[in-house]
């Protein structure tokens, strides 16, 4: 690397130490403790700077030495405020010495924060020196001589309290207080404690000492992480470095504003449709049998009638009337055709029944109260109708769905007009060039197709259901023109967009699987 | 609709009669001619030769089989149906049913006839037990309307009576059983009497055809007598009887059964079924019998509704191919249907017949071309409208389900036995997951909440979409309208933070709104608020109350707000 792109690469703490020994004569070894005073920086900052620096080949260690230090213990400290249970043994001795009274071991140890077996360990060494002695009755006496390692134990926790030291600087005498009173392996509660202690020093490498001349003859700009509005007012940014960033690494993440992505699906139909000419229609998430199957000729005795395919609301169980003329007529065109030309179905239709509410359980019931509404003719309309179906929730049956669906009303309307309207929604909808129409069968509709594309993805897939209402449907209505009944089926083009094989995550609560499909149609 | 699996060669050989010589038909040349049924094929097994076909047309039982898939395409190639000779056929002497008084209040019609010459194979064995099943499942509802019975006619001696009888009056060994038992006890334990016996519930006497050696046939709707009532692999005479509660489709399954025995070989006599009070269908019905049903269509209907202009010579030719008996008039067709059908109720019932028989794709498709404007209900703008303006403020759009449990709309939200806590439910619910209608949005996100805590914060959520609110004053005692619910959760989450995104959506919506406190239990006391348009409620705003976040084990804050976009825009 060229110096002056390794001058650029290096961090503001690695420009100060660099300079600390770039300021002395060639060759200089420092130690730690003085790099961080000629440097400027606090041991954290230091240490970070030495790893960088040693890291980058820079900087080398010159020596390293390892020496035992002592320092307090959290025992040692409180000595250092009160007294160690020594010197507290001691001076006990000392005060009956004066008082006459009796003094036992069991007396210590009865004493205030006087652990048993530090009074044992004081009594047995002050006998040792010659300044106890245990008579008669386990009494202890003093001899009045004084403690050797009383004074030394106060002397050493007044020193190291005042900073660690290395132990071979203290003399023979206070080694050997130091090595009887350091926590050891099994004893903790000793005032010393004596580690080793790793002193390096180091120097700089070919590359540091070049680094280190090229900075000091060439200076360096203060180098700042951020533009400040500061900065920019008084134009000090033209003395200052900006700190290069590692653009390869990853982007942090954010949360982003967006639609779901089977919305963004479902907003893309309602657009074409409204395209094409298509006013939205709204229902009721609640209708009654009535405008859900009855107007739409599905006799009463129709199997996708049955209690195991619709909900029916608990309550209240019943609308308080269905409107007229609309129940006569409907009513009329089941019996016996009424007067739509139909012999109808021949049987006796249940006119409470039709008031019993249910879940919507296709978009064809929106259809059907909005031909009982007065629509536009010719007129077009679509809903996106959520709706509700008996079954078991799976892979492929939700319990509740969107459907698409619509009508076209007009005088131009009838079979061909239909297949024409199919074909637009295959290459509109669906993108598909090819069209197949086959019989179908809706108890609503006569004729009846179905319509399957070619997917510019997916291959041969059934796109849609369709059919010219029936007059049963719409005379009783008040419609005298022929009407399109079409609906769409869309969910597998959503999964399949979506990237999805299970219809329970076009509702998913997996937030991440929300913010991670991008949804592109 | 039915899906029946029917065998490849079993279908070429009946594809085969009359002059047409038997020959193999290729899968794609199948799915062609299963238009003219409204067929689809869903499954083809090519080492056995099964065929998985599903009929759409519920009106059209006469499809459901193979004979009668066979039969429509065999017309397409003989160019007219020909004609059943049994359906003119007089009764032979003493071949009756006798109808006791009591029935009409129990399953009042019956229908029958005998089949000879047709030795039983395997292949036609199955056949004609799936017939039976699907027609008596299906068309039948459950055997409830009609139920069918098969018997070995040499066994049989005329007449044969259906009469009432006390449970424990008759006894036979039924089909499946080793012991004889009475009605009683089929009932009570015979699969198909646990099955089916509610059909007959509350009935004190019960049905039963016996012949005139007083031998049980059988117990209809329930079981056959296993003694007569079993049909065996080479029996080549049959007695085939159908009872139900709707004669004409009593008559029409017979006329049905009829006609695929007859296509199997054997020749039908007709059964005289004496009643002892005239039904519609008169006091003494000979059955199979052709109901005659037919309509006389302008050509100008038809013509109109196609959108094609075809001539009488046309549509006479397709419906006559499409086993029509038509004669032409002047502007006018007279078609009537095969004795096998029953489904004509009105004009465009033949209309859509023409279009099968001459094939969908001989109609060319045109545009229609009258203009019409579209455009987006108030209620979906209003939504889009929201919907944009909380993309804006960086939050993400979920999409939940409606229905979901009281347990999370209400009880985990603290609303039992509130105002708040009010909702739609379902008599029928299949299960509690999924028993009742939202009718507010926080908890379909809090939902979301609750699943995603691994997702990085903070989480902004929104979702605008339908909840039925009840309304006792509505005619469907619900009104459905839509909310945009909001949340924000992360470990600073503040009601001021969510009041800020309250105040930027209503700048731009337009409407000028204000919160006056509220005691809500959804929400912390002293957190919370009505949001208030025009003196009107539409809405609440705060922080979630720290029981609804542990009772969804959310372990984040989270302030929302909820807001009825329908009733705001039916404010000025």
């Amino acid at each position: 690397m060229e110096t002056s792109a390794l001058i650029d690469s290096l961090h503001p703490l690695e420009i100060k130490v660099l300079m600390a020994f770039g300021s002395r004569p060639a060759g200089t070894v420092l130690e730690t403790e003085p790099l961080a005073v000629a440097a400027e920086l606090e041991p954290s900052q230091l240490s970070m700077a030495i790893e960088w620096l040693l890291a980058k080949s820079l900087l080398i260690v010159h020596t390293e030495t390892v020496a035992p230090i002592v320092s307090l213990t959290k025992v040692g400290e409180q000595y250092v405020s009160g007294a160690s249970p020594i010197e507290r043994v001691f001076s006990a001795a000392r005060e009956v010495a004066s008082t006459g009274k009796r003094l036992t071991i069991p007396d210590l140890q009865a004493q205030d924060g006087l652990d048993p077996s530090d009074v044992s360990k004081a009594v047995g060494r002050l006998k040792k020196e010659g300044v106890l002695l245990i008579v008669q009755g386990g009494c202890i006496e003093s001899t009045g001589r004084p403690s050797p390692t009383v004074e030394a134990i106060r002397i050493l926790l007044q020193q190291v309290s005042e900073a660690s030291r290395e132990l071979k600087s203290f003399p023979e005498a206070h080694r050997q207080v130091i090595e009887d009173y350091a926590v050891k392996r099994g004893n903790a509660k000793e005032p010393f404690r004596v580690d080793d202690r790793v002193t390096r020093s180091f120097t700089l490498s070919p590359a540091g000492v070049e680094a280190a001349a090229y900075l000091a003859q060439e200076g360096v700009a203060e180098e700042v992480s951020q533009l400040t509005p500061e900065l920019l007012k008084d134009g000090s940014w033209r003395n200052k470095r900006f700190r290069k960033y590692t653009i390869s690494l990853r982007a942090p993440r954010i949360g982003t504003g967006k639609k779901h992505p089977y919305r963004e699906f479902l907003d893309t139909v309602k657009t074409k449709l409204v395209s094409m000419g298509f006013q939205e229609m709204r229902g009721s998430l609640v209708e009654t049998e009535f405008w859900n199957m009855d107007a739409l000729f599905m006799p009463q005795f129709h199997p996708a009638r049955d209690v195991h395919d619709v909900y029916f609301v608990k309550n209240p169980t019943h609308a308080a009337k269905i409107a007229e003329p609309f129940l006569s007529r409907v009513m009329q065109a089941h019996q016996d055709g009424g007067k739509t030309g139909s012999t109808g179905w021949k049987y006796a239709f249940n006119a409470e029944r039709a008031k019993r509410l249910v879940l919507r359980s296709q978009g064809t019931a929106v259809s059907a109260r909005t031909l009982a509404a007065a629509p536009a003719v010719p007129g077009k309309y679509f809903s996106i109708a959520r709706c509700f179906r008996y079954d078991q929730v799976d892979a492929t049956h939700a319990t509740d769905f969107f459907q698409v669906e619509g009508i076209v009303l007009g005088e131009d309307i009838h079979f061909r007009t239909l297949l024409g309207l199919l074909n637009l929604f295959a290459r509109e909808v669906a993108q598909a060039k090819e069209v197949k129409f086959l019989p179908a069968y809706f108890p609503f509709t006569e004729p009846s197709v179905e319509m399957h594309v070619r997917h510019p993805r997916l291959g041969w897939m059934e796109l849609g259901g369709a059919g010219l209402f029936r007059a049963e449907v719409t005379l009783p209505l008040g419609v005298t023109v022929p009407v399109i009944a079409w609906g769409l089926g869309l969910d597998r083009m959503a999964m399949v967009a979506l990237g999805i094989h299970d219809i329970r995550e076009l509702f998913t609560d997996n937030l991440d699987l929300i913010r991670t499909t991008r949804g592109i149609f | 609709m039915p899906t029946i699996s029917i065998f490849k060669d079993d279908l070429e050989s009946l594809l085969a009669l009359g002059s047409l010589a038997k020959q193999p038909v290729s899968i794609q040349q199948l799915e062609d001619w299963l238009m003219l049924v409204k067929g689809e094929l869903k499954g083809h097994n090519q080492e056995t030769g099964e065929l998985r076909i599903e009929l759409q047309d519920s009106n059209r039982p006469d499809l459901w089989c193979c004979e009668g898939i066979a039969r429509q395409i065999r017309i397409k190639q003989q160019g007219k149906l020909k004609p059943y000779p049994f359906f003119s056929k007089k009764v032979k002497k003493g071949q009756s049913l006798i109808v006791a008084p009591g029935l009409e209040q129990v399953r009042p019609y019956v229908a029958a006839c005998t089949a000879k010459g047709y030795r039983v194979t395997e292949e036609g064995l199955a056949q004609l037990i799936q017939t039976q099943e699907k027609l008596a499942d299906i068309f039948g509802h459950k055997r409830k309307t009609v139920s069918i019975g098969i018997y070995q006619l040499s066994k049989i001696q005329f007449p044969v009576t259906y009469e009432l009888v006390k449970p424990d009056q008759a006894k036979f060994t039924p089909l499946g059983m080793e012991t004889v038992m009475t009605l009683a006890e089929i009932l009570m334990v015979h699969p198909k009497g646990l099955e089916h016996g509610h059909i007959l519930a509350g009935q004190s006497r019960l049905p039963i055809l016996r012949d005139a050696k007083n031998q049980p046939l059988s117990f209809p709707p329930i079981i056959n007598s296993r003694e007569v009532g079993e049909v065996h692999v080479g029996d080549d005479e049959l007695f085939v009887e159908v009872t139900g509660t709707d004669q004409l489709m009593v008559v029409l399954t017979l006329n049905i059964f009829a006609a695929n025995l007859s296509d199997r070989g054997a020749t039908i006599e007709p059964v005289e079924v004496q009643y002892p009070k005239a039904t519609p269908l008169g006091k003494r019905v000979v059955t199979p019998q052709d109901l005659e049903n037919s309509k006389t269509v302008q050509l100008k209907t038809i013509e109109q509704a196609l959108g094609q202009e075809l001539g009488v010579k046309v549509v006479k030719q397709a419906l006559e191919v499409y086993g029509y008996e038509v004669s032409a008039g002047k502007g006018t067709v007279k078609a009537k249907l095969p004795p096998y059908r029953q489904d004509l109720m009105h004009a465009m019932d033949i209309v859509e017949d023409v279009a099968i028989s001459r094939g969908y794709s001989e109609f060319a498709p045109v545009m229609p071309a009258q203009f019409t404007v579209g455009g987006l209900s108030r209620s979906e703008q209003t939504s889009d409208r929201a919907r944009e303006l909380m993309v804006g403020l960086g939050f993400q759009e979920i999409i939940s389900n409606i229905m979901g449990s009281p347990e999370s709309y209400r009880d985990q939200m603290r609303l039992a036995d509130t105002e708040w806590g009010r909702m739609v439910e379902v008599d029928n619910a299949m299960t509690l997951t999924f028993s009742c209608l939202r009718q507010w949005m926080l908890p379909s996100l809090l939902r979301v909440e609750a699943a995603s805590n691994r997702a990085f914060y903070p989480h902004r959520l929104f979702e605008a979409g339908d909840v039925a609110i009840p309304d006792a004053t509505h005619e469907l005692g619900s009104r459905t309208e839509t909310i945009l619910g909001v949340v924000i959760a992360h470990a600073a989450a503040h009601f001021s933070e969510i009041h800020s995104c309250l105040d930027v959506l209503f700048y731009y919506l337009g409407k000028d709104y204000s919160l006056e406190p509220v005691q809500h239990p959804s929400f912390l006391e002293g957190r919370a608020g009505r949001i208030v348009v025009a003196g009107k409620s539409i809405g609440v705003i705060g922080e979630v109350h720290p029981e609804v976040l542990e009772r969804w084990q959310i372990t984040v804050p989270v302030v929302s707000f909820d807001v009825n976009l329908s009733q705001l825009a039916a404010l000025a």
